[in-house]
Order: structure tokens, then sequence, then C-alpha cells
């Protein structure tokens, strides 16, 4: 079954003679339990559509489809609503909250649903299994990168997302933690989640079921 | 430049939502200095103004009417006379216009020489028949204006001008309006004998030697009944006491609005420069050198400051403009008109020279970091530390905001302030209120009194019920023998005053024997008197009595000018005195119905003001002047934490976007600002209330009045209310905040960094 559908995305930048199409009429399916890689070389609008798929943006044209939900007809609430309970987010530059522990970071989420107490059950759970139980009374700064975004891994998971998207989880860290990193993202898509990545890495593009690549605007297999 | 300066416009109208709310932060601490500018200057000025404008004697001689050639010849031979003129004055003269009529009007009539008084529309008098000048507080109560007809004792005459005179406050604050008309024309009409004068009007040569001219007046002044003396330097004093406390007020408000704008202005500039770091990075990369990247900043500040400044100043004065020229108008001064520009132009001088200061400031300092270094992104902040906060939203926000501790400490003493001005407020309010209604306040005991009654009423008095206690009042306006421009009232109560007046002992003792004198402070002062000296009073009989001082006390009423002694010397050296009568109610009896069981037993009461029903009104307008300063005081709190919520959303934009991200919604981004406004309003909060009561409070009520102590500490019921508007503040602060931030898209917010 299809977590995340789109239809004809298409998303420009800009108006008149500074308009940028950067995305044109691009399709893409992801289901449950599959690791896809989005390439494409800088600046061709890998984050973009990694935006509008978590709710962060809205499309100009096309139609896209999330966890069952019609993002095309959402209020603002409901983008809030499918961020909360459906989409977990990781980025490059892992921003956990400086002024919060490790821990405090992945149980904050935790805070937006109903039953909190079973939320910070599953957070401590989550930064056992992510290796992070040493740490996770650690302020960020303190911590390696690798070790930051395994706690932003653990925050995206925390209130158990239909999709996990990752903007180039990799991309400011060293080959060990990256690996370390993308054997996690894969553990999640083979529990039954949809991970979606935007990478240049080439470590990150083999360990994905599927790569597309993302060109002129388009995704082509 | 012109370049130079179009590139700041474009950059500015680059990020024009920042630009914007610099300009509204400028803009509201403008208004705030022009909110105390104009008043301040005006008060400040006022007085001196309008004496300059109206020509006004250094000394004023009151008398029973003698002949012009007489007194004349007296004052021509005192010293340091540099001119004079005469008037007769007449009270109690019945004036009416169209719908409105008096009978307490005050008629003076003018004769050749200097006028005393500023005309401020129309025409002075020619001299011509029918010629009337009203002052200016009649002709705003009653609507008149030049080329109307007015009755001045049943005879109709033709209003040809509106005058100023500042030697009184102005009617309805004084209680008699007062007209001039000259002595040839309306004068004569009216059945005035231009041979004869009771008032002298008299400029010196040098003022600073005005006492050696007094004291020769008096030597000379025999056979003069009832003379009475008021000099210009004793007006302004009586006037200034009052301006005083809302000068210092509106000294201490502005001093809070600079340094709001400081603080509020430098952090943003910060802020700024901290997201700009690559471009000061390309900047001096590219060659240019620190002072030049830093004058970048400037020339955007000035922009920017220039119009939102101006716009605020205007904004402010014209706010203030209203109220301060009726309370200047009250006193019989002018307002400042086009001379308040010149310190306006100041304001924005000091307004716009912080602003760039505060700019440049950060920018430089960047600016001398080695290029790659700043290219690096290397940050400006410091580490976060851990720190004991609820965890949550709002926890989160406290932590954001304590995480900068210079710019949270400065907030939060700009707030305290802020806070501590308007307890301050709040007290004086409660206080004047009570001055304006409470006789207790004045620490009088008695709440009715009856007038010009014959002897025989006491004891029908004391027997109405609800009456507990009646007593004749003796009452007389007094001169010191050696200062005679030093007026003060005697009171006088057969027995123990206390019962019906009590104002604090504050040194010494009450009276207990005929010879003494309990002093108010006021007088004291104004006197150097101590316990112990003899106090001469020149009775309005022209008899002089004296009294030895055994106690100090702080009396309110006129000033503190005031002596409490026992009646026997009083009736000797004036036996024409004659009592009103106090009336002390028992606890709980209404004075309505005490007031019509006495009328029907046909005797007039009349209830006891706390300040006299002129100065009421003054009380009244300095209220309402207060009030505009309360109100832009409380925008200025606004800002502030509006201000400062926004720049924690500005710098921590991304950790905001992530939230929001992660499923956050604007609630929750409320949250964390609420959380960050609570830390700020819970440490402001304590600060600004031990701030009013252990420095402002005090340091006010001294300079408001330095013959008594007026408690001006704020009470819990006000602290309570002022806590709670705070944290009402904070939160509009942070709900407004929220919405600004849920309105970027959070993709835009993440692209950040
Ligand atoms: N808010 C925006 N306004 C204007 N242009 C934008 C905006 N966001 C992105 N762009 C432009 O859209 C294009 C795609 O950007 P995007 O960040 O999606 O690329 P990317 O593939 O993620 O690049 P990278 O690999 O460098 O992260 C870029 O040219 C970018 O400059
Ligand atoms: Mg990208």
């Amino acid at each position: 079954m299809n977590v995340v559908s789109a239809r004809g995305l298409t998303k420009t930048y800009g108006r008149g003679r500074a308009a940028r199409k950067v995305l044109d009429a691009a399709d893409l399916d992801v289901s449950g339990g599959e690791m896809v890689a989005v390439a494409g070389r800088s600046g061709s609008g890998k984050s973009t559509l990694l935006h509008l798929i978590g709710g962060l943006d809205r499309p100009d044209a096309g139609t896209l489809e999330v966890a069952g939900s019609r993002l095309d007809r959402l209020t603002e609430r409901g983008f809030t609503d499918l961020r909360r309970h459906q989409v977990g987010f990781i980025f490059q530059f892992f921003h956990l909250v400086p002024e919060l522990t490790g821990e405090e970071n992945v149980a904050m989420p935790t805070r937006l649903v109903n039953g909190h107490s079973s939320g910070l059950a599953r957070a401590r759970a989550l930064i056992r299994e992510l290796g992070l139980d040493e740490v996770s009374g650690r302020l960020p700064h303190t911590l390696s990168g690798g070790e930051q975004q395994r706690f932003a891994i653990a925050r995206a998971l925390v209130n158990e997302p239909a999709v996990l998207l990752a903007d180039e989880p990799t991309g400011n860290l060293d080959a060990d933690a990256a690996r370390t990193v993308l054997r996690h993202l894969r553990a999640v898509a083979s529990g039954g989640r949809a991970v979606l990545l935007a990478t240049h890495d080439e470590a990150a593009a083999e360990i994905a079921d599927r790569v597309v690549h993302l060109d002129g605007g388009r995704l082509r297999a | 430049m012109i370049a130079s300066a179009r590139g700041a416009w474009s950059r500015l109208r680059g990020r024009r939502g920042r630009s914007l709310l610099a300009a509204a932060g400028i803009a509201a601490v403008a208004a705030m200095m022009g909110t105390a500018t104009t008043v301040a200057y005006g008060l400040a000025t006022g007085f001196d103004r309008a004496a300059e404008r109206a020509d006004l004697p250094d000394l004023i001689a009151r008398f029973e009417p003698e002949q012009v050639d007489e007194v004349d010849a007296r004052v021509e031979a005192l010293p340091n006379v540099a001119s004079r003129s005469y008037r007769q004055e007449a009270t109690e003269v019945p004036l009416a216009s169209a719908g409105q009529a008096t009978s307490s009007g005050a008629v003076h009539v003018v004769g050749d020489g200097r006028r005393g008084y500023a005309i401020v529309a129309g025409d002075d008098l020619s001299g011509a028949g029918d010629e009337v000048v009203v002052e200016r507080g009649l002709a705003d109560a009653w609507g008149l204006a030049p080329g109307d007809r007015l009755s001045v004792a049943g005879v109709d005459a033709r209003i040809v001008g509106v005058a100023v005179a500042p030697d009184n406050v102005a009617f309805p604050l004084a209680s008699a309006p007062r007209v001039y008309v000259a002595s040839q024309g309306l004068g004569a009409q009216l059945g005035a004998d231009p041979g004869l004068t009771n008032m002298a009007l008299i400029w010196s040569q040098d003022p600073s030697r005005l006492d050696t001219t007094l004291v020769q007046a008096r030597a000379v002044s025999f056979g003069i009944d009832n003379l009475r003396f008021l000099t210009r330097a004793g007006v302004q004093v009586q006037l200034d006491e009052a301006a005083g406390i809302v000068i210092a007020l509106l000294i201490a408000f502005s001093a809070a609005a600079l340094g709001v704008a400081g603080v509020t202005l430098g952090a943003t500039a910060r802020a700024e420069v901290q997201r700009r770091l690559e471009t000061i990075g390309v900047m001096r990369g590219l060659g240019f050198s620190r002072i030049g990247v830093a004058a970048q900043y400037g020339l955007e500040a000035v922009i920017v400051a220039v119009p939102a400044g101006a716009l605020g100043l205007g904004v402010g004065a014209l706010l203030a403009y209203g109220p301060s020229a009726r309370l200047l108008e009250s006193l019989n001064e002018l307002p400042p008109g086009a001379a308040l520009l010149a310190p306006l132009a100041g304001c924005l001088l000091v307004i716009v020279g912080l602003v760039a200061l505060a700019t440049m400031w950060p920018a430089w300092r960047a600016a001398s970091r080695r290029p790659a270094e700043i290219l690096r992104g290397a940050e400006l902040t410091a580490r976060p530390r851990r720190l004991p906060y609820p965890a949550g939203f709002f926890g989160l926000g406290a932590r954001l905001v304590a995480a900068r501790v210079g710019r949270t400490a400065a907030t939060v003493s700009v707030l305290a302030v802020s806070t501590a001005l308007v307890l301050l407020m709040l007290a004086l309010a409660t206080r004047l209120d009570a001055l304006q209604n409470d006789p207790a306040s004045l620490g009088k005991r008695y709440q009715l009194t009856v007038n010009g009654a014959p002897d025989s009423t006491l004891p029908v008095v004391r027997d109405v019920p609800g009456v507990a206690a009646a007593a004749p009042r003796y009452e007389a306006s007094a001169a010191d023998s050696f200062q005679l421009g030093e007026t003060f009232k005697l009171i006088a109560f057969p027995g123990d005053h206390t019962e019906y007046e009590s104002p604090p002992v504050t040194e010494g003792r009450r009276v207990q024997t005929a010879g003494e004198a309990e002093i108010g402070a006021g007088l004291a002062n104004a006197l150097g008197a101590r316990r112990g000296s003899t106090i001469a009073a020149q009775l309005g009989s022209g008899r002089e009595v004296r009294f030895r001082v055994v106690g100090i006390v702080a009396a309110l009423g006129n000033e503190g000018r005031v002596a409490y002694v026992r009646p026997t010397r009083l009736l000797e050296g004036d036996p024409g005195l004659t009592p009103a009568i106090a009336v002390r109610l028992s606890p709980g009896a209404d004075p309505a119905q005490v007031t019509s069981e006495l009328r029907s037993r046909g005797i007039d009461t009349a209830a006891v003001g706390a300040a006299t029903s002129s100065s009421r009104e003054f009380l009244g307008v300095l209220a309402d002047v207060l009030r505009v300063v309360a109100i832009v005081n409380i925008l200025i709190a606004l800002f502030i934490l509006t201000q400062s919520l926004a720049l924690t959303a500005l710098e921590r934009r991304p950790t905001l976007a992530v939230l929001r991200a992660g499923g956050a919604g604007r609630r929750e981004v409320a949250l964390v600002l609420a959380g960050g406004a609570t830390l700020v309003v819970a440490l402001a909060a304590p600060a600004g209330v031990v701030l009013e009561r252990a420095v402002l409070g005090p340091a006010v009520a001294d300079m408001a009045v330095d013959y008594v102590t007026l408690p001006l500490s704020a009470d819990v019921g006000q602290i309570t209310f002022a806590v709670l508007g705070l944290l009402l503040l904070a939160l509009t602060a942070a709900l407004w905040v929220a919405r600004q931030v849920g309105r970027t898209p959070i993709a835009v917010a993440l692209r950040e960094e």
C-alpha cells in the first residue's frame, strides 16, 4: 500500500522573470516498509520535494497523498496534525534544541499527542535501541555528530509516524557514523514505515530499496 | 554616499518585516519621549513663558481702597522700583452672558501704565466706552470670544480681547472669574472712582533685591489697611510644587524609555548582525574596513530611525499636547507652541544617535574578527548551559530566553523600571484621589462646617442626631512680619484641636497654652523656623501677634503653611474674627441626613472637601496627564515584551521551525513564547515592586512635597493588579509573536541555517 503518492507535483519559486520551476510534474510512490533514496544535483529540488511531502510547504499543482490524507485539501490545522502524527523529519544539521538534553529532545514531541507517559516510555525505548543510553542526559553540544543524528532519528520516530523523511542525514557525518545512521534508517523501513531520503551519498543510495533521480523537476527511476 | 544610501535602502526593503519591527520599536520609544518631553517642557517653562508675555509684575500689593496719589507717593519712594501701575479690584461682581452667570466675578479697573497681562486673542482695551477683556479661563468655560457680549454688573459690554495673567490660576480653578475694564471706559460707567486704588503692581529694577523693597514697603505702609503682598517668586513656588512631581515622574519615564531604546535596539542589531555574519565576512573579504562595515549598518539604522523617531515623537507630542495644554491653561500659563520643536528635535537627535550606535557596535565587533573566521559562521552565542526549568514547551521557552543572560537582564531591568513606574502611578492616583475626596487624608476629623452662624447656633448643632461634637473653628490669613512674602494660615480651636484636626507631630509636642503654636513643616521650611523659634504673624487687621513654636506637624493643607494656636491671642489681634463651626459626625452617621436635619433648623452647612475645591480640579487635571503617561507606559511595556519575544523567535527560528516540523502548532509555539515571557515577568515584577517601594516611591514623595511624608508605596491590591496586568501583556505578546511565527512557512525558516 502506498504511504506516499504524488502525481504531477509542481513547485515554482519566485515570480515573473525570476520564476524558477523546481518541481515540474513530478510523480512518486513510496509504500510502507520501503526505503527510497532521492538523488540529484545540488539545487535540483530534493529538499523541496521532502518539504512538500512533510507538509512544511504547499505545492502549486498536482495531487499529493500522505498516509491517507490528501494534502492539497488540508487546512493549516490539518497540516499540523499530519506533521504531528504521520511524518517524522530528520535534517542534515540535526537541529536538536541546544538547551535540551538528548532525552528531552526526544521526549518533546510526545507532549503533542495524548498519553504523555507512554510517550516517555517510547522515547526511552528508542534511546536504548539507538544505543544512546549512556549519553541521554547530555546537552547536544557535548555530543558527536553521529550521536546527535541518532537522537534526531529517535525524535522523529517517537510519535510512530507512517513516513520518515530524511534530508541528507549523513551529509555532516564521517563514514563510520554515516553507516550507523543508515543502518538505523534501514531498520526503520524494515519495521514497516516508509523512509524517503534525500542524499548525495553513494552508500545511502546502495542501502536503499530504490533510487529515484530528480532532474529538470521530474523524477526518474 | 547616495549609492550606499540606495544600497542600504534596498537591503532594508529586502527584510521588510524586521525593518518594520525595528521601526515600530523606535516609534514606540519616541512616542514615550514625545509625551514626556511635551508635558515636562510645557510645565517647566510654562510659568516663565506666561510671566514674560504677560509682563507679570514682581510684586503685587492689595489693600483697602486708597487715593492713588497717596499710594503712589509712597511707592515712588521705595528702592529698586522700575515702574508701577494701579488697579481697582472689585469682587463679587455679577457677570452674565448667554445662559451663563456668576455673582462672584472680579473686575479689575486698569489705568495707564503697564498692564501685567497678556492678550492671547483679540485686542487690548483702547479706553473706549463699553470694552471688556476677559480672562482665558472664563472665555474657555463660557465659550466667549472677542465680539461677544458680556454683562458686567448689569452693564452690557463688548468683549474685545482674551487675557492671561499668571498671578493667579485660571477660572474655574480660581473661583472668581476675572475681567479687565479701562478706568476711562467701562470703569467710569460702572462708577469706579478713578482717583482710588486697592491694588499696586510693581516692577523692580533688580528682582533679586526684592526683599529690600518689601521691607521698605512694610515700613511705609502705616495707614494702609489689610495690606497683602504677592511676589512673582511666591506665585512660582506654589505652581512649581505641583508641577515638580509631574516633571520628576516624566524624567523617570524618559530615562526608562531611553533604556528600552538602547536595550532593544542593541539586541535587534545584534540579532541582525548574527544573521548576516556571512555578508559581513564577504564585505571584509572584499576589502571593506571595519569602519566601512559599521558605517553601512549605521546608515541603515539612520534611514529607519529618522522617520520612525520623528513619527513617534510627533504622535507622542500630539497625544500629550492636549491634556498638557489644559493643565497649563488651568494654571494660567501658556503652552509652548512652536518652541516645543526645539526639545523634540533634541530628542530625535538622541534617538537617532542611540540607534545608530546600538547598531554599529555589534557590526563593528563582528567585523573585527578575521574574514575567514566570520565566513565559517563561528557562533556569536554563548554555549547553552543546563538550567533547572520545567520540561515541556513552556519550560523550553524559559530556557531559550534565559540562555541570553545579558539581554534578558537588560529586558528585565527595563521592564522592572516600567512596572515600578506603573505602581508609582497607581499609588499616586490613589493618593490624589484621597486628597481630593477624603478629609481624613489631610488630618481633618470633622466632616461638615457651618459658616457665618451666630454663637447661639453651636448648642443647636450639638443636639442634632448624628453629630458627635461641634466646636468653633477660627481661621485667619497672616503674613510673616519679617518676610512679608510668606503667607500662612492661623487655625485655632478652643481647647484640644486634635479632636478636629490632628496632623501628625513630627517634632516637639502639641500646643498647651495660649502663646504656643504647632506649625506645619511647609511653614517651618519657608521661615526657617524650628522648635523654640518665635513666629510673628501680621494679621489682616494690621496687628501683629507672636507665638512660640513648640512642635512641627505634617500638615498637608495650604502646602503645610499653617499654624495651630489657641484662639485667645488671635482674637486679641483681630477681635472681629468670626469662627466657623466644625461638625464631627458620629461613626456611621450619614452626612446627607445630618445636613438636611441641620437645614431643617435653618442652618446651612458645607461639606469639608479634602483639598479645597480649586486644587481639587487641579488634581483632576494632573490625574489626566498621569493617565496619558500611564497608557503610553503600558504600551511600552507591551512593546518591550513583544520585541524581546520577537527577537527570541528571530534568533531561534530554526529551533521553532524544527518544533513545528515535528508537529508543534501555533498553540505550542505560543506556549514556548509565553514561557519565555513569564520568566521575564517573574523576574521583573518583584524587582519592580522592590524598586517602587524602596526607591521610587520614597524619592518621589520627597520631591513632591517637602512639608509632609506622602505614603506613596504601592499596596497589595495595586501590586496584584500590576503583576496580573504584566502577565496579561506577556500573554498578549506571546500570542502575537506566535501568530507572526506561524505565518512564516516552515520550509523557509529551516533554510536559514
Ligand atoms: N524559498 C525559496 N525561495 C526561492 N528559491 C528557493 C527557495 N527554496 C529553494 N529555492 C531554490 O530552489 C532550488 C531547489 O532547492 P532545494 O533546496 O530543494 O535543492 P536541493 O536539491 O535540496 O539542493 P542541495 O542538494 O544543495 O540541498 C534551488 O535553486 C533553490 O535556490
Ligand atoms: Mg537540500
